[in-house]
């Protein structure tokens, strides 16, 4: 029935767009989860005889300038960035449905001090903000998620706090207050779970972001420590070799980086549209 | 009271009443306005299901005419208001016919045909809620001027007085065409979307639930005004769960019942003495607090449920074995177990 | 007793849409109160189901002053008034079923071990079966959804109802249906009732006494004025 007002063109479409991009998000788990312990080769294994070589049958995305190879290089850069973006994506959503969902329940003057405050820190470029945070400490995994979580949760509270005060002035609400409904279940029972499709959404679209984040981070040398391989380093530590024509060691890591982007931002627009109340009202009956 | 069928009560298929002439007023000398045959919706769910919002409805509007749609909500009245505008889900099927006067299928138009010479043209729509059916962004004005542009060709300096001729006509106050939708109270903003399906001067004006939710007052004098506009050319299809509001206004009533056309009457005779014929209607009458205010006992069926024989039956305190039978439509009544008041003709011609 | 004394209340204090409003309702009456929408007496219904804080102007109920409302009123007083809203898409969760949403309150209330005899006992009241129950609010109609709304605002078993538009949006014999059961739950329990709404006749009707926004409004006039009596 959500399907009901599509032409068959568009619903094709649509489906093939899910699937693919489905089959894209579910390679990208299983190789950066399995290739790391099954394949038994070492990402940083160094070989000066084969610096920069250019696609093969052996190093199907060619080596570095230190001849390491790049395909597994990429896998083990992909798992880290995922690995931050996942973590960085789920702790910000989980933060800002939080401070959201609060300032909205409460209202009056916490409402007030949280949301001049989210606009304060909206207002500062979060690539800044997030920079701020990571200078302050040694480069790692840790610091470059807190710092993406950290500047990342702002749009998140805000979307999960007009979601709450627009429910929270319906009837329903209303009836389970006069139930007998405590303060706390109002939030937990009918609040919350009417939010969670949102600020899920909010949680899937923020991994590639967060994704970019740690790349950005990386390639300005502020991310994670250069010999750990992760996208933005590949991208940062091929930088040289794009001028002397070597293109393998800039495209492949940028495809790592952009093609898993475009699979999971299509996930998450399937799931908008499943969620979007308006496609779900079925008959006029 | 009698639970004897009318001695025409067919016992063939329903679609023996395709060559009846239709009842009451009559179509006169003209064609009737719009012409249904037959018209059945059914919906396909997941998992095979089916739902049939509308079976096998038949009924003819003349022109000047209004008729008036009743029935609980769920009945299937929007689904059938939803067909002759050919703005049915994707999932829906439509069997039958309906003509309009000057021929045109709706049912099987495409929708080029429909969006270019059917809406606001042959049929205006005055929606349920017409605070939501206004452009929130856009004056009442400008809102009148694009669709007399659209509709009518009016260009240049003739569409500022076109749009003011608009509005007067559906008694709008010239004071308040620049303001929005949201300015508007409820009564106004349902006179500025009458306004809008007045433009394209449709022979045919269907007013889907146009009173759901307002004060009494209003509920007249929206009706009243619908009925004004029914005038020599034009006919009104009236949608409405609101009994009170069908019997200030309609020339006829069609009683629908789970996706059926249970009783088709002659308003005067529906409302007045002797009363409805099928025991539903009498049921709904009875239920109104300025009657008896007793509701009908249960609920109405599932459409995508329905049960062999008379839907109503599991309601009636008049069902027998003989509801077993679906009991055909004759063009006034479809119902083994016709209510007479003593004294009554036994049937009509 | 349900005394509300020019009550003062709305949305912005600079405007309320509800001055001096005065109304009382003796235990077991029923009484109409009748308004063109828009008027504020939806408002006015939330004010005395403990629901909305009005700027001005005392609550009694059962004999006590009310201080608080919603979450600042104690959980007996609040469950003392029972309401069913006009629009009953509006005043379900949509994600409970129809079981979940008529027991709600018990279960608000830590009175889980009821549920099933309740809402055994309240579903046939209403008209509900079994399998409507397990149905969720997109799965029913207006009215089928409006029966468990009203079985919601009685499982308490509230001393006072308040019906606020409750039958606006439904067809004639709902209406009826819905009407008896909140008369029948009158009887057995000697609650009262206030019922609002525009259509006269049906108040009238229903009503023990109606009485009109603007006497309700009038300047410090108690309600007892210009009724109209019912048969």
């Amino acid at each position: 029935m959500a399907e009901a007002d599509l032409g068959p063109a568009r619903r094709t479409t649509r489906r093939v767009r899910v699937i693919a991009s489905a089959g894209i998000v579910g390679a990208v788990l299983l190789a950066v989860l399995l290739v790391p312990p099954l394949v038994q080769l070492d990402q940083q294994a160094v070989d000066l005889a084969a610096k920069l070589r250019p696609p093969s049958w052996e190093h199907p995305f060619g080596t570095d300038d230190v001849g390491r190879d790049l395909l597994l290089r990429c896998v083990y850069g992909l798992r880290v960035s995922l690995l931050v973006g996942i973590v960085a994506g789920l702790t910000a959503t989980v933060i800002g449905t939080a401070v959201g969902a609060l300032a909205a329940a409460f209202g009056g003057w916490t409402d007030r001090v949280v949301m001049r405050l989210v606009d304060t820190l909206s207002s500062v470029p979060h690539l800044l903000l997030g920079i701020f945070i990571v200078a302050m400490f040694r480069p790692g995994v840790g610091p470059v998620i807190v710092s993406v979580a950290l500047t990342h949760w702002l749009s998140t509270a805000r979307i999960v706090r007009a979601e709450v005060l627009s429910l929270r002035s319906r009837p329903f609400i209303d009836a389970a207050v006069s139930g007998g409904a405590s303060r706390g279940r109002v939030v937990v029972r009918h609040l919350l779970p009417a939010v969670l499709p949102q600020a899920g959404l909010a949680a899937v679209l923020m991994v590639p972001h967060a994704m970019w984040h740690e790349s950005a981070l990386s390639f300005l040398g502020l991310g994670l420590p250069t010999h750990q391989a992760s996208l933005g380093n590949l991208v940062q530590t091929a930088r040289g070799s794009l001028l002397a024509g070597d293109w393998w060691p800039t495209l492949f890591p940028g495809l790592f980086l952009i093609v898993p982007t475009l699979a999971l931002a299509g996930l998450a627009g399937a799931w908008r549209e499943r969620i979007n109340p308006r496609r779900r009202s079925e008959l006029m009956l | 009271m009698s639970t004897a069928p009318g001695p025409k009560a067919p016992m063939s298929p329903a679609s023996d009443s395709d060559t009846k002439p239709p009842e009451g007023s009559g179509p006169g000398p003209k064609p009737p306005v719009l012409s249904v045959r037959g018209l059945s919706v059914r919906f396909r769910m997941r998992g095979g299901r089916h739902i049939a919002a509308v079976s096998d409805a038949h009924f003819d509007l003349a022109a000047g005419e209004c008729l008036a749609l009743v029935g609980e909500s769920g009945c299937g009245k929007s689904v059938l208001a939803s067909a002759l505008l050919g703005l049915l889900p994707g999932n829906a099927r439509t069997s039958g016919s309906a003509l309009l006067g000057d021929g045109t299928e709706l049912l099987t138009a495409d929708e080029r045909t429909l969006a270019r010479t059917v809406r606001g043209r042959r049929i205006g729509l005055v929606p349920q809620s017409p605070a939501a059916h206004l452009t929130p962004v856009r004056t009442v004005r400008a809102q009148l001027e694009e669709t007399l542009r659209e509709l009518t060709g009016t260009r240049g300096s003739a569409v500022r007085p076109a749009a003011e001729r608009a509005a007067a006509r559906a008694s709008f106050p010239a004071g308040h065409l620049d303001r929005y939708p949201h300015e508007l109270s409820g009564g106004l903003a349902q006179r500025a979307a009458t306004a809008l399906a007045l433009i394209g001067d449709a022979p045919l004006l269907l007013a889907d639930e146009p009173t759901t939710g307002l004060d009494r007052d209003l509920v007249e004098r929206t009706v009243d005004e619908l009925r004004r506009h029914t005038d020599g050319d034009r006919a009104l299809l009236l949608i409405t769960h609101d009994l009170a509001a069908a019997e200030r206004i309609a020339d006829r009533v069609a009683v629908m019942y789970a996706g059926r056309i249970v009783e088709l009457a002659d308003a005067e005779r529906f409302f007045g003495q002797p009363g409805p014929r099928h025991p539903y209607a009498h049921g709904l009458l009875d239920a109104l607090p300025e009657r008896a205010f007793v509701p009908i006992p249960g609920m109405p069926p599932e459409l995508g449920a329905l049960p062999e024989g008379c839907a109503f039956a599991a309601r009636c305190g008049r069902a027998d074995d003989r509801c077993a039978v679906l009991p055909p439509f004759d063009g006034r009544l479809a119902c083994h177990h016709e209510v007479r008041a003593d004294g009554e003709e036994p049937v009509r011609a | 007793m349900l005394e509300l004394t020019r009550v003062t209340a709305g949305y912005d204090p600079r405007d309320p849409v509800v001055r001096e409003a005065s109304l009382s309702i003796a235990p077991g009456e029923s009484v109409g109160l009748l308004g063109p929408s828009g008027c504020g007496k939806s408002t006015l219904a939330r004010v005395a189901a403990l629901l909305h804080r009005p700027y001005a102007g005392a609550v009694v109920l059962d004999g006590e002053p009310v201080r608080g409302w919603r979450h600042a009123a104690p959980r007996e007083r609040r469950t003392a008034v029972g309401v069913v809203f006009q629009q009953p898409r509006l005043a379900a969760d949509p994600r409970l079923t129809l079981r979940e949403l008529i027991a709600q309150p018990l279960r608000a209330t830590g009175r889980r071990a009821e549920v099933p005899d309740r809402v055994a006992a309240l579903a046939p009241a209403v008209g509900l079966t079994a399998e409507l129950l397990g149905r969720r609010p997109h799965e029913v109609s207006d009215g089928q959804l409006q029966r468990a709304c009203l079985a919601r605002a009685l499982v308490l078993r509230p001393r006072w109802l308040i019906c606020d538009e409750m039958t606006a949006m439904l067809d004639a014999s709902t209406t009826a249906a819905l009407v008896e059961v909140v008369e029948s739950y009158r009887r057995d329990s000697g609650a009262g009732l206030l019922a609002v709404g525009h259509d006269r006749v049906l108040l009238e009707r229903w009503c023990d006494r109606t009485v009109g926004w603007r006497t309700v409004c009038g300047a410090g006039g108690t309600a007892q004025e210009s009724m109209s009596p019912t048969p």
